[in-house]
């Protein structure tokens, strides 16, 4: 069952960035959010609301056709995987994507989302979440019921409210932050697997 | 624009410690980047290594608006590492009190300053035109500000700087407004629209400096020597603070859930302190605000709570249905000064007036002691309306507060320069001293508790209610009988802890999450290895040194005034003697070799 990235409820975002340190953290191993492959901002100040730029997972995706060395090859599930080895920089991905959710790192490597999901993990509101998508990439339908107002509002705070709503696997994750770790690690082994290639030196 | 010294990061993606301080110079627009490992090592951050530039640079009998007089803002190593580590600390001399200036913002500014790899700046001379300093990374810019000078409004500011400087996303833009401008002495300096530096007058500091405005941003890469053990720290910190009840107060209806605590309690500022429970405490109340006019919330950077409560305010201005829109950033002291305090119960009524004092820039606490002190003077027939200009203050006539706002800062006439000097300076002029509600010179926030509260506001080194334990002292004194000595060994307690929290510049909202141990581990996972004892240390040897400098400014303890107010309204613990607070006074003081 392959999955991707979405940003679920735009509107809730309180621009904490966790998400962002997050992503930064586990692929870069760096604290500063530079490296992220998801980018949270501001368009006019923090009066207006947050923008959300985020790979959108294409089914047919642009940047991997503006990849003139073949770096970029299509994703299960939408979107690309990336051969860092053999990047040259030459930054034809990041203007191909309209989203703008291609950067290059100091190396002059392109960084681009692949979807492992550990962001939507440090969301306190669930604006970013995982969801099941076609191999191709194509949405599925799964919910065929009315929609409820506050759908996908998981209890945000308090271990009492997470405890109610969470399945037993999710609560002892929350419990022991050893297991949380092995998680992301685990996330980030799959995601390796995934695109058949190691990523050694860029978690290095 | 020269550049000298410079001394840029040695080791890429360093963090054990901090290294550089950003020297600007204001009057012939230079700067410098000095490596000040040294102070970092020995003070981390923050207050710790602000308080310690302050006593290099200062020199003797300057006043707080020469040009000579820095400013120093300042943030911990944990800044933009781990989450709720958002504040940066501004040290100053206060043109309010003239004595230590020291206030707090959140907002993007630790997250930029940290990111841009310039952890304190120290700022000084003064222009002689209008300046804004835009810092990206290690580029350092003076650009004329002529053009907005003199901009009626601190949020335009913003709007202008973000069209014309780079780093849109995250970067961090500090501005004042017309109150800054034109020297009222508690003029605020605004943080990314929704924070401030509001406190003991930075913006009146700025406009003397001809400092209008400074941007920054980065994006520098940074990395703890042990990543494994970084990330296990971030989560346990990051759980704690959004998964368990440790912070809940500021999750749901932030500070403002204080206005019914306080009202029940008997401890909220009404007209003047006159009273200590406001009838219309419902209406202005944190879960009214919420219910009503709440439209989101947003966050510091790096902090995944998301306190900041933006109102919205629907205001018609035609009879053909048509209507303007205002976001206005609410709290509870704002409430408490522009509502209890000055009797207005309408909530309309007190998103406008804060957002008048947003616009001119002023610190709101200070602009609703002075307003409510006006007021009370007009009532006994202290003054007249010939001093107003015509203008009548009644409790809740917001219109015509409203007006008095624009009055303080323009300044047409003496009586109204008086009143942006601040209600010391006012009173001592028009009398009226005896219900002025001050502590060290500084209008109050919304506390009338007791014991703990008076003290800490007198005697802590920043008269700011975050950073004593006063009334949460009292709250406890009034749940469980507590001895006055108990009550001091708390705060002096807390003082200390405090006082190295804020060397962290960790939020103090996150104090309960940030407890000594967590402290250590978190410092440990990024290479920096301190004890507990040490940690104690720097605590206790910043507050010395604090008190140092107001020493040097000015302070002494046999100066101190106590308004009768504060002895005529029962606060929640009962009715305060004066005798009492004296004892207290001196028994802390004893107790801290003062």
């Amino acid at each position: 069952m392959a999955k991707r990235l979405k940003v679920a409820n735009p509107a809730r975002c309180i621009g904490c960035y966790s998400c962002m340190r997050a992503c930064a953290r586990t692929w870069y191993n760096t604290i500063s959010l530079k490296n992220s492959r998801i980018n949270i901002q501001t368009k006019g100040g923090i009066e207006t609301p947050y923008a959300q730029i985020v790979c959108h997972a294409c089914v047919d995706p642009p940047c991997m056709r503006a990849c003139p060395i073949g770096a970029l090859t299509k994703r299960k599930g939408g979107g690309v995987n990336f051969n860092r080895e053999i990047c040259d920089g030459c930054g034809k991905c990041v203007e191909a994507c309209l989203m703008g959710a291609i950067h290059l790192d100091v190396e002059n490597k392109a960084v681009i989302c692949k979807h492992c999901g550990v962001c939507t993990k440090f969301c306190p509101h669930d604006v970013l979440e995982m969801i099941e998508v076609e191999d191709s990439g194509e949405v599925k339908v799964t919910d065929t019921g009315p929609v409820s107002p506050t759908e996908s509002h998981k209890e945000l705070y308090g271990k009492k409210e997470a405890e109610e709503g969470e399945s037993g696997k999710e609560k002892a994750e929350e419990g022991e932050s050893g297991k949380e770790e092995a998680e992301e690690e685990n996330e980030k082994k799959k995601a390796e697997r995934g695109s058949g290639k190691k990523e050694a030196e860029e978690v290095k | 624009m020269t550049a000298e010294k410079v001394i840029t990061t040695t080791e890429k993606y360093a963090i054990p410690g901090l290294t550089n301080v950003l020297y600007l110079d204001m009057t012939d627009r230079s700067y410098s980047i000095v490596d000040r490992r040294d102070l970092y090592e020995k003070y981390l951050g923050g207050s710790g290594v602000a308080v310690n530039l302050m006593l290099e640079e200062y020199k003797e009998g300057t006043g707080p608006l020469d040009p000579e007089m820095p400013v120093i803002l300042s943030t911990g190593p944990l800044s933009g590492v781990y989450p709720t580590c958002t504040k940066t600390v501004a040290l100053f001399r206060s043109p309010l009190n003239g004595e230590l200036g020291e206030s707090y913002a959140g907002g993007h500014l630790a997250m930029s300053m940290r990111f841009a790899g310039c952890e304190t700046i120290v700022i000084k001379g003064a222009s002689k035109y209008p300046l804004y300093v835009s810092v990206h990374n290690d580029k350092v810019r003076f650009r004329d500000a002529s053009s907005i000078w003199n901009l009626s409004s601190t949020i335009d500011v913003g709007k202008i700087i973000r069209d014309v400087e780079p780093g849109a996303g995250r970067r961090s833009i500090i501005r004042i407004g017309p109150a800054g401008e034109k020297g009222v002495k508690y003029a605020s300096v605004n943080v990314d629209t929704y924070r401030h530096f509001g406190r003991l007058g930075l913006g009146a500091v700025f406009g003397a400096k001809k400092l209008k405005a400074i941007v920054i941003s980065g994006d520098q890469e940074i990395r703890s020597p042990d990543h494994t053990a970084y990330k296990k720290q971030y989560k346990k910190l990051y759980d704690t603070i959004v998964k368990t009840g440790l912070m809940e107060k500021y999750h749901n209806l932030g500070t403002s859930e204080n206005v019914l605590v306080l009202n029940e309690l008997r401890g909220l500022p009404t007209r003047n302190l006159q009273g200590t429970s406001f009838e219309g405490a419902e209406t202005i109340s944190g879960e009214h605000f919420a219910d009503n006019y709440l439209i989101r919330r947003v966050s510091c950077a790096g902090c995944p709570i998301g306190c900041i409560h933006v109102a919205m305010l629907k205001r018609p201005f035609s009879k053909a249905h048509e209507y303007e829109t205002l976001n206005i950033s609410y709290d509870f002291e704002l409430i408490y000064a522009l509502g209890s305090n000055l009797g207005v119960e309408d909530p309309k009524a007190v998103l406008e007036l804060i957002d008048a004092c947003e616009k001119t820039g002023v610190d709101i606490i200070s602009m609703g002691v002075v307003l409510a002190w006006a007021t009370e003077m007009l009532q006994k027939k202290k003054i007249s309306t010939e001093e107003t200009l015509g203008l009548e203050l009644n409790w809740g006539d917001a219109a015509a507060y409203l007006r008095a706002i624009e009055l303080v800062v323009r300044a047409p006439n003496e009586f109204y320069a008086a009143l942006g000097k601040g209600v010391v300076y006012a009173s001592k002029k028009y009398g009226g001293e005896e219900f002025a509600i001050h502590l060290g010179g500084l209008e109050i926030p919304g506390y009338h508790t007791g014991l703990g509260n008076i003290l800490g506001l007198t005697m802590g080194v920043r008269h700011s209610h975050l950073d004593n334990a006063g009334y949460s002292a009292d709250q406890k004194a009034f749940n469980k009988e507590m001895s006055d000595e108990e009550i001091i060994d708390m705060l002096i307690k807390e003082d200390d802890l405090r006082c190295m929290l804020n060397s962290l510049t960790i939020c103090l909202f996150a104090r309960n999450v940030y407890t000594y141990e967590n402290v250590i581990e978190a410092l440990a996972a990024i290479g920096i290895r301190k004890t507990e004892e040490e940690l104690k240390e720097l605590g206790r040897d910043t507050l010395k040194k604090k008190y140092e400098l107001k020493k040097k400014f000015g302070f002494s303890f046999e100066n101190l005034a106590l308004p009768k107010r504060f002895f005529e309204t029962a606060s929640t613990t009962g009715m305060l003697e004066e005798e009492r607070v004296k004892k207290a006074l001196e028994l802390y003081r004893k107790k801290r070799g003062l």
